[in-house]
């Protein structure tokens, strides 16, 4: 797998082309191209699945492309190891990286590469004090003591000991993999300045992003992946958030978010003034039947907290839940799912779908009752209504048997929901419904979300993809420090609108991907 | 550089070890049958089966719905241990049998309502809480007995009923294998075959789901342990009725063979997990290698050796089971 491509005049100091890279038969990416020219802050977007992680894995060494060419600072390599990739100058800062949290700051930044005493076995503890010291209040006018334990610092500071442990290498790459997702703006704010600031000094950045708003403040050029392939390299400043997003899904915003007419039905579930401490208060709304109603809120606005005392798992402190007429109390998701609540949780693969059970003993794991009958289980029930919703829900999966660790993320939330259809609940509950789907799944998800609501079913998702929300939704609400603070009528919205009340001060939008 | 495609490498490996487990029932009987003639004669398995088998399978199928649920119940010879004094206490106090057998019963499920306050009121890790209740057992009994002294019941004063528990025969049957059968018969259908079994399956490969599903996860748990002392309780009349005397903390010995087949059988289900028929198997295999090597007159502390290889070996398979379905 060597490579022949000549050294171009163009100053690229990282150049990937045509990669090929498939996980047993999945292609994660397919002809897949990226050029990053020497001092310039280089973007890389594109949805879940559109084979970003493989790529920058494949840069990081952690991956071996099947094909195609890499090539470094104009050396051609044809595979790169960990350690390589280190020695070429080449950095990651991960969003969720594995700092040791009961290792001292000092230990963290110089560890696998402690400086000895000259002769001597014994670590030069000096020396890295002094280093450490220079670089932080360099970049960051910031002095950490290097006995703070990693444990103790905040997701920003944890951010701050991996660029400096990346910078005492004296880097010519950093690549930053979703550095904001843990960061409040303020803290973003003093990244990009300085990220801005390692551009001027002549270290190359690529920066990996949802947020397409990021990258047009922060970039100079952007490449968007799609289905495993490079679709466009553009500089930034020739293009827009809109035409980024329009080439990352390559559909009309139409066609993304189906949406039926549903006439709304009678009231189905009401909060009156529902509180929990600390977390939200004053929560008043009614949803219809055939309703689809939108929550929106940053982390640790409230909204999260709802959805799950609707379901049982927190006890409201105040206020109270009626549906269709009755106060009930759900003390546990059993007493919740009893009244025909349902729950899609954002974490799928841990909360959502048991991974080592097949399609048919999750689909039926909700609604063990309707397929047994005084405690013993009928397999073949189970395995028809399984096979009845695979083919309802376009599941793609080997078989009714197959484990649904072997599905896809997309396939896997279907089965998360297909869990509640066996049941027949009827008050659904959505946190991030399309969190790590593909684009197609995707629109089959939202496809059902109609088709339920159709069906008379009363509809919640949550979500912090506004485009999504707005699309798929009848009403948004939106929740500020624990409050709904507006109400959107989805038709007549746009997102930038929802994000202005978002951040409860009209700032500047941030999040569109 | 094409990857070989993961599934069929995963299901060869997969099957290999289900291959495996057969295949060292064969080796293990060749190699016996040649070494020590004895073996394989009626009289020497029928002994096999009644004097290692039958008491070891009770304690596994116990102990095999502690590791289904995603656990592990280290004081089942607390349970064999209570329901035993509780037994042989009923019995001297000139108690009928039946009620004796449920003093028993109800002697050795006080064991599992303690791990299940421990473990799903408390929120205390099976391990650690089993542990706990293993070393709570021990004092106990020293303190019921004087430091541990056995009690026995006299040989003249035993009701026939009693007797026929520990030696008699239906159906040319020796009884403690007939109960073996229908624990095993019940086990099966209770694990594979009902609402109750899958709901501890499923606790054991991802409990969080079965709570986010809206199922009584700390209910199912408690019920769990129960259940598993329950069984180990009726291990315990067995023992009791054969010997004719408790001996304190003597539960325990079943402990680590049980906890072994277990393991050893879960190499027997396509995706590893713990099972009734491959638990039976495991303690069939553990049975046979222990009375063929007593028989071929090796050194009585070789058996522990023999445990051990198997247990690795399904370690072994284990491992590679996992490093292929992590390919894939």
């Amino acid at each position: 797998m060597t490579t022949s491509v000549k050294w171009q005049e163009t100053d690229d100091i990282i150049r990937l082309s045509g990669i090929i890279k498939r996980f047993g038969g999945a292609q994660a990416l397919s002809d897949a191209s990226l050029a990053v020219r020497r001092g310039t802050v280089h973007g890389l977007v594109g949805q879940n699945g559109a084979g970003k992680s493989t790529l920058i894995k494949l840069l990081a060494g952690l991956h071996e492309a099947d094909e195609g060419a890499i090539e470094i600072d104009g050396v051609a390599y044809a595979g790169l190891s960990p350690q390589q990739v280190g020695h070429l100058g080449i950095h990651f800062i991960h969003q969720d990286r594995l700092l040791v949290p009961t290792f001292t700051v000092g230990e963290a930044l110089f560890l696998g590469r402690e400086p000895r005493i000259a002769g001597t076995p014994f670590l030069d503890r000096k020396l890295m004090r002094q280093k450490s010291a220079e670089i932080l209040d360099r970049y960051f006018g910031l002095r950490l003591p290097n006995s703070a334990l990693i444990g103790e610092l905040t997701a920003a500071e944890k951010q701050i000991v991996q660029i400096t442990r990346a910078l005492l290498d004296n880097p010519k790459v950093l690549v930053f993999d979703e550095p904001t997702a843990a960061l409040v703006r303020r803290e973003a704010e003093l990244l990009f300045a300085l990220i801005r600031r390692l551009r001027d000094e002549g270290i190359t950045i690529l920066y990996i992003s949802h947020y397409l708003s990021e990258i047009v403040d922060l970039c100079d050029t952007v490449t968007v992946l799609r289905n495993g392939r490079d679709v466009a390299t553009l500089a930034v400043g020739e293009t827009s958030v809109r035409e980024i997003g329009a080439l990352m899904v390559n559909r009309d915003i139409a066609e993304l978010y189906p949406k039926p007419k549903v006439a709304h039905g009678s009231p189905f579930l009401e909060l009156q003034g529902l509180g929990l401490a600390n977390r939200y208060a004053d929560v008043s709304l009614t949803l219809h039947r055939g309703e689809v109603l939108g929550l929106t809120g940053l982390v640790g606005s409230g909204a999260k907290e709802l959805l799950r005392t609707l379901f049982g798992l927190e006890t409201a402190t105040s206020g109270a839940v009626v549906i269709e007429g009755d106060t009930v109390f759900s003390a546990s998701p059993a007493a919740a799912t009893a009244k025909r609540l349902a729950l899609v949780p954002e974490d799928r693969r841990r909360d959502g779908v048991a991974l080592d059970l097949s399609v048919t003993e999750n689909t039926t794991l909700a609604s063990l009752d309707r397929f047994s009958r005084a405690g013993l289980l009928d397999k073949g029930a189970e395995k028809r209504k399984a096979s009845e919703l695979i083919e309802r829900l376009q599941i793609k999966t080997d078989s009714a048997d197959a484990l649904v660790r072997t599905l896809s993320g997309g396939n896997q939330q279907k089965v998360a929901i297909a869990k509640w259809l066996s049941r027949q609940s009827e008050i659904y509950l959505l946190d991030e419904p399309s969190v790590g789907v593909d684009i197609a799944a995707k629109v089959e998800i939202y496809t059902l979300i109609g088709e339920l609501a159709e069906r008379g079913a009363g509809i919640i998702v949550l979500s912090s993809d506004i485009d999504e929300l707005l699309g798929i939704t009848d009403r948004v609400l939106v929740f500020f420090r624990g409050r709904i603070t507006r109400e959107f009528i989805s038709a007549e919205t746009s997102p930038g609108q929802v994000l202005a009340e978002l951040t409860g001060a009209n700032e500047t939008l941030r999040h569109v991907g | 550089m094409a990857q070989s495609s993961p599934k069929p490498s995963s299901f060869n490996v997969r099957g290999l070890a289900r291959y495996a487990l057969v295949a060292a029932f064969v080796a293990v009987f060749a190699v016996f049958s040649a070494i020590a003639p004895a073996f394989l004669s009626g009289a020497n398995l029928l002994s096999v089966l009644v004097n290692n088998f039958a008491l070891l399978a009770i304690v596994a199928i116990a102990m095999t719905f502690a590791v289904a649920a995603g656990g592990i119940d280290l004081s089942v010879g607390t349970a064999i241990d209570f329901a035993s004094f509780a037994f042989v206490s009923l019995v001297l106090a000139g108690q009928p049998i039946p009620l004796a057998i449920l003093g028993a019963l109800a002697g050795g499920s006080l064991v599992g309502v303690f791990n299940a306050i421990l473990i799903s009121g408390i929120g205390i890790s099976p391990f650690l809480a089993t542990l706990g209740t293993l070393f709570v057992g021990r004092s106990a009994q020293q303190l019921l007995t004087n430091g541990g002294n056995p009690v026995y019941l006299p040989p003249s004063g035993v009701p026939e009923a009693f007797r026929f528990l520990g030696h008699g025969v239906i159906a040319g049957i020796p009884v403690p294998l007939v109960v073996a059968f229908v624990l095993i018969a019940g086990a099966y259908l209770i694990l594979s075959h009902t609402r109750f079994g899958r709901v501890v399956l499923a606790t054991g490969i991802q409990a969080s789901v079965v709570r986010y599903s809206g199922l009584a996860l700390s209910r199912y748990t408690a019920a769990t342990y129960v259940l598993v002392s329950v069984i180990a309780a009726v291990a315990g009349l067995i023992v009791t009725s054969t010997v004719t005397v408790y001996i304190p903390s003597s539960g325990n010995a079943f402990l680590l063979n049980a906890i072994g087949a277990t393991f050893i059988g879960t190499t027997l289900d396509p995706h590893g997990r713990p099972n009734i028929p491959g638990t039976v198997l495991g303690v069939l295999l553990l049975s046979i290698v222990a009375n063929g090597l007593l028989l071929s007159g090796l050194n009585f502390y070789w058996q522990q050796v023999a445990t051990g290889l198997l247990i690795f070996s399904v370690l072994a398979i284990g491992f590679a089971n996992r490093k292929a379905a992590s390919r894939a």
